[in-house]
């Protein structure tokens, strides 16, 4: 299990479509049984680096290798060896759970016993051993869809697992299950899984290594504790009442703190010792009659990491996010 | 050569599952044999006019048999790409044309299914033919690439549009395709000038020819050489121009 080459490397991976860049020279490394998250915004580019991985997208320029495959020339090979849930399950709506699941075992070369051994033991995994054999795949939730789909990408114990945003749009049970899941498959079977997602969340908890996109560009990269430490300092952020206030606050506070930043209506100020240095903040504030509706002090998050680096929030809530359907 | 059994199969299952798509293509046959000949029949009692008339409108049943049948294959492609498991073909290690290829052998498989059944129907209707069991086979295999020169052009419509409605609306030259063509009488009949001209340029001109004379004055050459000859030409562009489309489809965009 430990001889077997399961990391990824890309290098200054490029793809254009017409005008567009998606990807604008992306580098990186995921290392052999990590769990690697690929984070960020609709549109910044992490599908597109996901079907080019998945070989079935061209790279305008630049290399990339999968298990030590290099995906343009070896794209056969690379294919046996990976397992893919893309964000837009590819479900034949007519068939059954069963069905789909043998003949996508049989596609990746198990004999027919292999196959429906396979399926059974999925089933079981992903929790849909109990569904109504008769039911056609078109009547399931979407829930049920999502799990299916990771099911078929299953089948032949791929090396590396591609998972690109698997949780978007799914409740909050059903994302902590397939969480749960992705560690499992992690840990017990070694098997290197490189996710897209637009959930701070999901990244911090589920990876080993984050790499940030954004506009086709990786703006961070690193442990979540790395890129949270980068940061260096905690985080206070006061919410003013309109945006006009917070720009005259981040005037009054620049020299009492490390560094400032405005996001709309919100200021964040890193500093050290955020609890005893809060008053002052606040006198000053006070002083100036700029009223504060609301006020945090936090450890850095990956979304401080994102606002860092683009000088934009993420902000995604997964609970009220209805499920994207613009390309990224 | 698995991948392709695997999925010709799959495809197979759904028209199983599916009568819906498939059952049109038989009523319209039918109806063109059972309707036509009993409407028609008259025109053999023209002079110069030899043969059953039965055995004269047969071929229009079964090319319109193998237009439906053959026109599945690409539908069957459509609705792969539109629910996303065409995609899920291409991730996995499936030979690239076995995807195409299995939509394809399903098509050509309920085309002969059905062309079977209008065989068998003619017989009980009586129908003789002057070149018996071997000109039956030869009618068959006539039909066969016809109908998979028929089925390239739809999964190249396929393939090209990704959509639904258009590879539905490209079945419609079905229409002229059967009827500017010696459809209800023999090309001498045809006293309007310019469905003469379309008739002698239409490919299905050729098939019907050739299936008349093996059904109606026994083996003749001619018939049968420009029949086979020219449906082969017509398959093989079909045939090149959706391999060239797959090949298109299945490379990495």
């Amino acid at each position: 299990m430990t001889n077997i080459d399961r990391s990824i490397t890309v290098t200054k991976i490029t793809r254009t479509f017409g005008d567009y860049t998606a990807l604008n020279g992306v580098s990186l490394r995921v290392e052999s049984g990590s769990i690697f998250g690929f984070l960020g915004p609709n549109g910044a580019g992490k599908s597109t680096l996901i079907k080019i991985l998945a070989t079935i997208l061209a790279s305008t320029g630049g290399s990339a290798t999968v298990g030590g495959l290099d995906v343009a020339t070896k794209s056969t090979e690379v294919r046996q060896r990976i397992g893919v849930a893309l964000q837009d399950v590819g479900l034949d709506p007519v068939m059954r759970a069963r069905e789909l699941l043998v003949l996508q075992g049989r596609l990746y070369r198990l004999s027919t016993k292999e196959a429906k051994l396979r399926s059974e033991e999925l089933l079981k995994t992903v929790g849909l051993a109990d569904v109504d054999a008769k039911r056609k795949v078109g009547d399931f939730s979407g829930g049920m869809k999502r799990r299916l789909d990771l099911a078929l990408a299953l089948v032949h114990k791929p090396d590396i697992l591609f998972l690109d945003e698997p949780t978007t749009g799914l409740d909050p049970v059903s994302r902590v299950q397939i969480w749960e899941e992705v560690r499992r498959l992690n840990r017990e079977l070694g098997m290197t899984i490189f996710l897209t997602t637009q959930y701070l969340e999901e990244a911090d908890r589920l990876a080993d290594h984050v790499a940030i996109i954004n506009d086709g560009m990786i703006v961070a990269e690193g442990t979540p504790t790395e890129l949270k430490a980068s940061i260096g300092q905690e985080v206070v952020t006061f919410a003013f009442s309109t945006p006009d206030m917070a720009a005259k606050a981040l005037v009054l506070l620049q020299p009492l703190v490390t560094k400032v930043k405005t996001s709309g209506h919100e200021v964040l100020c890193y500093l050290n010792q955020a609890a005893q240095n809060l008053p002052q903040l606040l006198r000053v504030l006070d002083a100036a009659k700029l009223t504060i509706t609301n006020v945090t002090i936090a450890q850095p998050t990956l979304d401080d990491v994102f606002l860092q680096a683009t000088g934009a929030r993420l902000n995604i809530d997964p609970t009220k996010e209805a499920r994207s359907t613009k390309k990224s | 050569m698995t991948d392709i059994i695997l999925l010709t199969v799959r495809t197979l299952k759904y028209y199983l599952r599916n009568p819906a798509e498939t059952i049109p293509g038989i009523a319209i046959s039918v109806f063109f044999l059972l309707v036509y000949n009993a409407g028609l029949s008259g025109v053999s009692n023209l002079p110069g006019f030899h043969g059953s008339y039965l055995a004269f409108i047969l071929p229009v049943a079964i090319i319109s048999a193998a237009i439906n049948g053959a026109g599945l294959a690409g539908q069957s492609l459509v609705r792969d790409i539109q629910t996303g498991y065409y995609t899920k073909l291409l991730l996995s290690p499936a030979r690239r044309l076995a995807i195409i290829w299995g939509a394809m052998i399903a098509g050509a498989t309920v085309l002969l299914v059905e062309v079977f059944l209008i065989l068998g129907l003619a017989l009980l209707m009586g129908l003789k033919s002057q070149t018996g069991l071997a000109g039956y086979g030869m009618i068959i295999l006539l039909t066969f690439i016809w109908g998979m020169a028929f089925s390239g052009f739809s999964v190249f419509v396929a393939l090209k549009t990704k959509s639904a409605n258009t590879t539905q609306a490209s079945t419609f030259v079905f229409f002229p395709l059967i009827f500017l063509s010696s459809t209800f009488v023999p090309k001498e009949y045809i006293t309007s000038h310019w469905l003469k001209i379309a008739a002698t340029y239409n490919p299905t001109t050729y098939a019907f020819d050739a299936m008349r004379s093996l059904l109606i004055d026994g083996w003749q050459a001619k018939p049968l050489v420009l029949g086979f000859g020219i449906l082969l030409a017509f398959a093989t562009v079909t045939g090149v121009l959706s391999l060239i489309q797959a090949q298109r489809s299945t490379r990495l965009g």
